[in-house]
């Protein structure tokens, strides 16, 4: 997983408004972020770095194969 | 100046038998790249399936907003214009994709190159000299000379701001934009610029949080929208799809420097973290450089893996075999590298900043362990991409229509990197500048509204991908088009049969996906656009690389090797002409473009 957990949101959505590639959304029903797109996630930081609350658990593997130009 | 089509087939859809015939037997040497790749990935278990929508097109509604100057993009280049626009006494909005200095390439730029005339020991024009020397005259002057010029003003409005007192810019991004009250609408993607009576008069988009399209009403426009890429792994510009230049080519704006390649490495472990990749950067707060000049960050590594294998590893001498590696790209002679192999970045060219709070931080990319290539494909050197400016505010060739920063090919460094922390300094120098003329031509200018026409054919264009029942699924095509452009044969050696052979495979994404890209959601309807986007751009890059038959800075042709100055002077611009048919063009250094088109 790249952006892995979401623990003790307090719903200020500055994490959904903060990721670049719109990889979390508010649950409406819960009115707390949740990882909607996990495949999307350029792992950058910037939600965890945005969180208020440090909410926010990012590993560094990617959810879909990679793609580079050599291995 | 000369027209070139390297490919005559041309909106000739599935009708062109030969070309299948062609594809089956130069495609199979692709294929087996394409498809090895395809079977590890899990996207690929779910085949094309009826479209499941989360939402209906009859749940969007209209939005319709006026201004004089539109800026589109909310990051350095946003940034600038939208203040100067505002303080020339126009009256501005912005929109953005993203949040402001939260999205595309920005927040990552930690370098902010400033030329301090009092302080710096080379003159403007030995920095503009050296730069053109690096470059093989690749570079456009009269930008290298702005940057230099302008550099140390917006510095000094940016310390102003907090700017160089976060390692997060939202913030301070956000004190002049509340300080002028410019109405900010963020999280809406602008799929469609529009232009009538032979100028730009909007854009519409869509937002990315409710059912909503919003059409702007503007007088002048400023693309502020970044530079793009394929989505590709380990580097933050995966929400960049080179959109601004897309919109504006379909509208007849003339694109530029699709040749170049940047060429930042990643990390062969955890590849796909662009955070890992430049070792926590983004958590220290930006600082300025001062001019030195490189020859950075090209195709080198990517030739010597294509010559030796793997592994590249960095920060220490060559292997033996490296050192005898013939052939390759040309580095001008004073910025060769002694003892090394060739150009190892050192520092990435937003700036390594070594002497920041982190000292457990092991630099940017290219610092310890093995590398892998192509973490950036799909991305040219920044500035050398985009828009066509036919003067130095960076107008373009469509009447009132600006670009700024990356979305602009200024060719402000050329096609290689030559001065680091440049890139986020050159957007904050054009951004201003632009945003000044546009406010100036604003003023002459009455509003012109988007007709109803024009909304509902955008409204239409827009919502195609949600309305459509079956089709295919943009993940999948994005993950096709990167095996098909990724690998280092392809777009970083590269030759004639091999340039073709991708061409095919890219015309069939444009021919028969692009008509089809589905999406059940907001989410899913941006990907599906930015999938197209980067369709347009792998048929740029791969037709422009064919035309340029030499190698220079960071295009490199195995079987055109060197640099040829007699023919190649000169930059290749891009456009689409009333057919739709994409067209070439050779505009020799140091000449602007006929204007208008």
């Amino acid at each position: 997983m790249p952006i892995n957990q979401i623990s003790g949101c307090i719903g200020c959505e500055v994490c959904i408004k903060s990721c670049p590639t719109d990889v979390i959304k508010l649950d409406n029903k819960t009115k707390k972020a949740v990882i909607a797109y996990p495949e999307d996630c350029q792992i950058c930081h910037l939600c965890r770095l945005y969180c208020p609350v440090g909410a926010i658990t990012i590993t560094p593997e990617k959810s879909i194969p990679v793609m580079v130009s050599w291995r | 100046m000369s027209k070139f089509d390297p490919n005559s087939e041309k909106n000739q859809h599935n009708k062109n038998f030969s070309r299948r015939q062609f594809m089956g037997i130069t495609g199979s040497v692709l294929g087996a790249s394409v498809s090895a790749y395809a079977m590890g990935a899990s996207i690929f278990n779910h085949p094309p399936q009826i479209n499941h929508r989360k939402i209906e097109s009859g749940e969007f509604t209209n939005e319709n907003l006026i201004t004089d100057v539109l800026v589109i993009g909310g990051g350095m280049a946003g940034l600038f214009a939208a203040v100067k626009a505002h303080d020339a006494g126009a009256k501005v909005l912005m929109v953005s994709k993203g949040r402001l200095g939260s999205s595309g390439l920005t927040p990552f730029a930690k370098g902010f190159f400033s030329y301090d005339k009092q302080n710096s020991k080379m003159s403007i024009d030995e920095f503009v000299a050296l730069v053109s020397e690096s470059a093989i005259g690749t570079n456009n002057s009269v930008f290298t000379r702005q940057l230099a010029e302008h550099s140390y003003a917006r510095a000094q409005e940016l310390k102003a701001w907090g700017f160089f007192d976060s390692p997060l810019y939202n913030e301070s991004f956000m004190r002049p934009i509340n300080e002028r009250n410019i109405p900010l609408h963020e999280r809406i993607m602008i799929t469609h610029l529009v232009k009538q009576d032979n100028r730009v008069v909007g854009a519409s988009g869509f937002s990315l949080d409710q059912p909503k399209i919003v059409h702007f009403h503007a007088k002048t426009v400023i693309l502020c929208t970044g530079s793009g890429g394929f989505k590709p792994s380990g580097f933050p510009v995966c929400d960049l799809t080179h959109d601004g230049s897309i919109m504006a080519y379909k509208i007849g704006a003339k694109i530029t420097g699709k040749e170049w390649n940047d060429g930042h490495p990643g990390s062969a472990q955890n590849s796909g973290s662009s955070y890992d990749n430049w070792h926590g950067q983004i958590e220290e707060k930006p600082g300025i450089t001062g001019a030195e000049i490189h020859h950075d960050l090209g195709v080198d590594l990517n030739y010597q893996v294509y010559r030796l294998g793997g592994p590249i590893t960095m920060g220490g001498p060559g292997r033996k075999e490296e050192s005898t590696l013939t052939g390759g790209p040309y580095v001008p002679e004073k910025f060769r590298r002694v003892g090394m192999p060739p150009a190892p970045p050192t520092e990435g060219v937003f700036g390594g900043l070594f002497n920041t709070e982190r000292k457990d931080r092991q630099g940017p990319p290219g610092m310890g362990g093995e590398q892998v290539g192509g973490s950036s494909a799909g991305m040219a050197i920044h500035k050398s991409e985009g828009l066509v400016p036919i003067d130095d505010t960076g107008l373009t060739t469509i009447n009132g229509l600006y670009a700024a920063g990356d979305a602009l090919g200024s060719h402000m460094s050329g096609g290689i990197y030559t001065q680091i922390g440049s890139s986020l300094a050159g957007s904050a120098v054009q951004g201003a500048i632009a945003g000044e003329a546009a406010a100036e031509l604003s003023s002459t200018l009455p509003i012109l509204m988007i007709t109803e026409q024009n909304q509902k054919k955008n409204e239409t264009e827009i919502l195609a991908p949600l309305v459509r029942e079956r089709g295919i699924s943009p993940a999948w095509v994005t993950q096709v088009l990167q095996g098909i452009m990724i690998p280092n044969f392809v777009l970083y050696i590269k030759k004639e049969r091999m340039l073709q052979a991708a061409l095919a495979y890219i015309e069939e994404l444009r021919d028969l996906h692009v008509p089809m890209l589905m999406a059940a959601d907001l989410h899913k309807l941006r990907i599906a656009h930015e999938t197209e986007n980067m369709i347009i751009t792998a048929e740029m890059k791969l037709k422009a690389s064919l035309l340029r038959k030499e190698s220079r800075c960071s295009h490199y042709r195995l079987d055109y090797p060197e640099v040829d100055r007699e023919n190649w002077d000169a930059w290749i611009n891009i456009w689409q002409d009333q057919k739709g048919a994409m067209q070439f063009e050779k505009q020799p250094f140091n000449m602007w473009p006929k204007f208008p088109t």
